[in-house]
């Protein structure tokens, strides 16, 4: 068996949503099952026919809430999986270890979830941001979050080839562009020029303020089944067309590859090769953006461009609306909402069912109409990388 | 919480953190394949040995890479912003998270040569670096 033999044997056939952004008043367990039975209904399907679960769980939970275990999930959903499992690798991993559950035949409609009260909860992602030294360690040196654990890989590439805010502008407006098309999107109504990304306050420098993606209540859930019986349900069918991953694992402050080429470089390979496809053949793309230099480096590591061509790609190619290779066309995780791998999983399966409204993509948005979108998702800093392809058949 | 700017050594990093009691900056280096590595543990990641010694730094090495801290996430930095996180690449080849100290944030840049300097914490010294040269 080669992840070749899997191509376009299975699809995503349901997305759950759930309101997003500020929702005071609501428990993360309240966002993952709406977020849960939403995506059972959209896919056309019954509780009963759902019988894998897979639930992230590493977060520790808020507001004296009580944890969101897979088993808690599985109760209050009125499920009894087959499989069921709690993953802290977040989306990236759990299209590998949903299609692995279903072709050894366990389950047939295998359910994703992810939900977090963060907003309400006040989750910042400091002590979520784990590192070899001990937390006490890191505090002795004032170093907290992922926004300066990112922005030093930043500061490096910077020393190490032409990047820096001149280039994350243009993803910063672009998906501020996609974002006003987008009603669910946090930050839709509030539009971004140039001139706004510089006086956006700096955080921990290079970093500004919007070049960091948002903290979000709510909650995204996706079903995967097999094409076969994707046939038959109600949506055109999104089958998964390639996957990849890479796990260099280093941390960023021992990584030696700090500037690159990062998991993206080995995934993304994997990935069009079991497509068999390449670059030229992707329409659109829904990059995990926790910062946009997580972007750059994404689609430089993919091989769209050399290293430090991005900002001149980016303007000549178009990111945004009308763009030759629109990227993040929901908002992404700086504008539209926080939910990890979910946010452009979801919407790349969304984009190819031609369900996106005033943000579709094709002539509505002056775009090609997609046929294969490429979805990353990326984790811990720089330490995890996958790569899906997604092919509306 | 009690005083947070204090070392809490783990079983992992209490020899670290007995050198630093004495200003002395040490890691452990690989009996079998020489390798010195950071952060400590029991065993080599490259060879897979068990055997270990502590080795002294020079102190000496060059800023690989670095932030400005603008805004503050934790009450106790509150009133140092701007303050500079670093890696600094020792000599002997670890990459040590830690302060920049004595110069003007934006007067670093990667790659500068820096050395040790000891803040005092507790019964602690605590390794910080300044720019050399
Ligand atoms: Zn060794």
């Amino acid at each position: 068996m080669m992840l070749r033999d899997l191509k376009e044997k299975y699809a995503i056939v349901g997305v759950g949503y759930t309101p997003q952004g500020k929702v005071p008043s609501r428990t993360a367990l309240s966002f993952h099952l709406e977020a849960c039975a939403n995506a059972i209904t959209d896919a056309g399907l019954k509780k009963e026919d759902i019988d894998g679960i897979i639930c992230y769980r590493r977060f520790s939970p808020k507001l004296g809430e009580p944890e969101v275990t897979p088993y808690l999930l599985a109760q209050m959903l009125g499920i009894t999986p087959v499989y069921l499992t709690q993953e802290a690798n977040c989306a990236r991993t759990h299209l590998f270890h949903a299609m692995a559950a279903l072709e050894m035949g366990l389950c047939n409609y295998m359910l994703i979830s992810y939900a977090d009260n963060a907003v309400s909860g006040g989750r910042l992602f400091i002590e979520e941001d784990t590192h070899g030294e001990p937390p006490g360690d890191l505090l002795l040196y004032g170093q907290m979050g992922f926004t300066a654990d990112y922005a030093m890989a930043a500061w490096r590439a910077m020393a190490t080839f032409k990047t820096g805010p001149e280039t994350w502008k243009e993803i910063a407006v672009a998906q501020r562009k996609w974002a006003a098309l987008n009603p669910r999107a946090a930050l839709g109504k509030k539009p971004l020029t140039y001139k706004d990304y510089y006086s956006s306050p700096m955080v921990t420098e290079p970093f500004r303020l919007c070049d960091a993606c948002l903290i979000s209540d709510g909650g995204r859930a996706v079903v995967v089944t097999s094409v076969e019986r994707a046939r038959d349900l109600k949506h055109p069918v999104v089958a998964i067309m390639g996957l990849g991953m890479a796990h260099p694992s280093y941390d960023v402050h021992q990584s030696p590859y700090l500037a690159g080429p990062t998991g993206a470089k080995e995934a993304g390979k994997q990935a069009l090769d079991m497509a068999g496809i390449s670059l030229e053949d992707i329409d659109a793309c829904q990059i995990y953006d926790c910062f946009t230099y997580t972007v750059e480096i994404t689609l430089q590591d993919y091989g769209f461009f050399g290293p430090g061509e991005g900002g001149d790609w980016m303007r000549e190619v178009g990111i945004g609306p009308g763009g030759k290779m629109p990227v993040n066309t929901s908002g992404g995780l700086l504008a539209e909402a926080y939910f990890m791998g979910l946010t452009p999983l979801a919407e790349g399966v969304m984009q190819l069912m031609g369900r996106c409204q005033d943000r579709q993509l094709g002539p509505k948005t002056g775009t090609k109409e997609p046929e294969i979108i490429l979805v990353s998702d990326n984790g811990g800093v720089f330490q995890s990388h996958c790569c899906t392809i997604l092919r509306r058949l | 919480m009690g005083d947070v700017l204090v070392p809490q050594p783990t079983g992992d990093t209490r020899e670290f953190w007995e050198g630093c009691r004495e200003k002395k900056l040490r890691f452990q280096q690989c009996e079998a394949c020489g390798h010195v590595r950071w952060p400590p543990s029991n065993l080599c990641p490259v060879c897979h040995s068990f055997e270990t010694k502590w080795i002294e730094s020079s102190g000496k090495g060059k800023i690989h890479t670095f932030t400005v801290y603008h805004m503050a996430f934790h009450p106790a930095w509150k009133d140092r912003v701007p303050y500079v996180t670093a890696v600094v690449e020792l000599e002997e080849g670890p990459r040590l998270l830690t302060n920049i100290v004595g110069t003007p944030p934006e007067e670093l840049s990667c790659d500068m040569p820096v050395e040790v300097v000891w803040k005092e914490a507790g019964e602690y010294f605590v390794p910080r670096f300044r720019v050399v040269g």
